[in-house]
């Protein structure tokens, strides 16, 4: 099995719990995954606000709050919903093939 | 704060008219909350803590009065004087006026070397001065001096706070959270004296000592005063705006005169969901009110009625709470104090009203759904480490 182009395997999407957040890194860069009502979304694992880990955040509504100052980043999109954080996260495309979950090696633009 | 939040929130409702945000600083709005962190400790520049770069006001069609202080109001005239003298008409006005440091009368408080905290230039001053000082002493132990206190030791400095309180923090907090604080402080070798006062400084160019009221005295370079602040109303003293700390504005922000809004630090509140007036000096409350203004400005008010949250980092500590200040009758630990990692309740007859976490963020927002839920749960559940707060979040909010 090869990857699509510009795209990296990360995991099965059977071992992605619902509701689950899955950190993993692409050249050192941390992601994160996300499954929720059986969609997967790819995100950036950093806070743009200041660093933190989003993979030890929390999920409500459509939403990744940031552990430590209640960032909120839309799970689509990757627009703040709520401040601290002023800068959008970097989202990526995921496509599933034969059970398996890519996302794109480039952020989604715009 | 509140204006960023509002600048930004008219323009998302679609307001298309004129505004102009004016302000006595001469910086563009920016996150006060890295001034006694990350801004302080050198970790930040001034352009990294700006909310957004001048130019993007430009680009939503909002004028910029930056560095003009507002002297006066004429709400017959519906105009706002600047110093020196120009009138500036509105339909409508926000008052995003925030607060101001409490200043301390004391004998030699108006020696070189003292320093308050609130606005940029005050952090640039104090990062100025640090820079040189080998020994700080803080003066009250709130957020604000426990977070200079966390920065100066993490830059290596000698520190003593003091406080009036036996416990830091005990009124926001209570004595069980405060002590646990205190404990992190003196493990950081922060000198604490707790229950104490200072009663004069002293020093021939620059304040050299502190004289505290028990007689001891300690030696400083340097003195960075964190005794609360106050509302910034002056402006509207005299100008027909009921006042009662604060600027009182019902559950739409909406003062007693139409078209008067107010939002923020400033800003005493209807809080429709717990039937009181709550007044909240906090980062979050000042975006999101702000933003509630700015959506009632623009024809499409709602009633403000949130869980307030703040948060608190002192050295790689995070505190982060969700809840109603005011009194409560029980507080609930669950986990370990001592290292600390631990969540505390504040019960109120079996109503959870507040939830503080420290070093454990993930409890914080179940632990705010139980508020917003307005929850009774047995406090024996809570202290339970073997509870699942997310599943006892869950089945309470489906309950509502």
């Amino acid at each position: 099995m090869t990857a699509p182009e510009g795209y990296v395997a990360v995991k099965r999407y059977d071992e992605i719990p619902e509701g689950g957040i899955v950190p993993f890194e692409v050249n050192g860069d941390e992601r994160i995954l996300v499954k929720l009502e059986g969609k997967i979304y790819a995100l950036s694992g950093i806070c743009t606000h200041e660093y933190a880990e989003l993979a030890e955040g929390d999920l409500e509504d459509h939403v990744i709050y940031c552990p430590l100052h209640g960032s909120g980043f839309d799970l689509e999109t990757g627009r703040v919903t709520a401040l601290p954080a002023t800068q959008p996260l970097p989202v990526y495309d995921v496509r599933i093939v034969d059970g398996v979950v890519y996302v794109s090696r480039e952020p989604r633009q715009g | 704060m509140a204006a960023y939040g509002a600048a930004e929130a008219l323009r998302a409702a679609g307001c298309d008219g004129s505004v102009t945000l004016v302000s006595a600083e001469p910086v563009v709005p920016y996150d006060r909350t890295t001034l006694s962190k990350a801004f302080l400790q050198g970790q930040k520049t001034v352009e990294e803590i700006l909310f957004k770069p001048a130019e993007h006001y430009q680009e939503l069609g909002i004028e910029l009065r930056l560095g003009q202080r507002a002297s006066a109001v004429d709400f017959d005239r519906r105009e706002l004087v600047l110093e020196p003298g120009e009138r500036l008409p509105f339909d409508t006005l926000l008052i995003a006026t925030g607060a101001e440091p409490v200043r301390l009368r004391l004998p030699g408080f108006d020696l070189p070397g003292v320093r308050y905290l609130r606005s940029l230039a005050d952090a640039q001053a104090l990062r100025e001065d640090l820079s040189r000082a080998d020994r700080v002493l803080v003066v009250g132990c709130g957020f604000i001096g426990a977070e200079v206190a966390a920065s100066a030791r993490t830059l290596g400095k000698q520190v003593t706070v003091v406080d009036p309180l036996p416990v830091p923090l005990a009124g926001p907090l209570g004595q069980e959270v405060g002590s646990i604080l205190a404990e992190v402080h003196r493990r950081h070798g922060v000198e604490l004296r707790l229950g104490q006062r200072v009663a004069e400084l002293r020093g021939h160019r620059r304040a050299e000592e502190a004289v505290l009221e028990s007689g001891e005295r300690i030696a400083c370079d340097l003195v960075v005063v964190g005794v609360g602040v106050r509302p910034a109303v002056a402006l509207f003293q005299d100008s027909g705006l009921p006042i009662e700390d604060g600027i009182l504005v019902d559950e739409y922000c909406a003062t007693g005169i139409p078209g008067v809004y107010a939002a923020g630090d400033v800003a005493n509140w209807w809080h429709p969901g717990i039937g009181r007036r709550l007044r909240v000096e906090h980062f979050d409350n000042a975006a999101q009110q702000g933003a509630a203004a700015a959506r009632a400005i623009a024809g499409d008010p709602q009633p403000y009625a949130p869980v307030p949250y703040f948060w608190s980092d002192q050295y790689d500590l995070n505190l982060q709470y969700a809840g109603y200040p005011g009194p409560w009758d029980q507080v609930v630990l669950r986990g370990d104090s001592a290292a600390p990692s631990v969540t505390a309740f504040y019960l109120r007859q079996g109503v959870v009203e507040a939830v503080v976490t420290i070093n454990r963020p993930r409890e914080l927002r179940p632990g705010r759904r139980l508020v917003e839920a307005r929850a009774r749960v047995d406090p024996a559940v809570l202290a339970d480490p073997s509870t699942d707060l997310r599943a006892l979040a869950q089945s309470v909010r489906q309950a509502e």
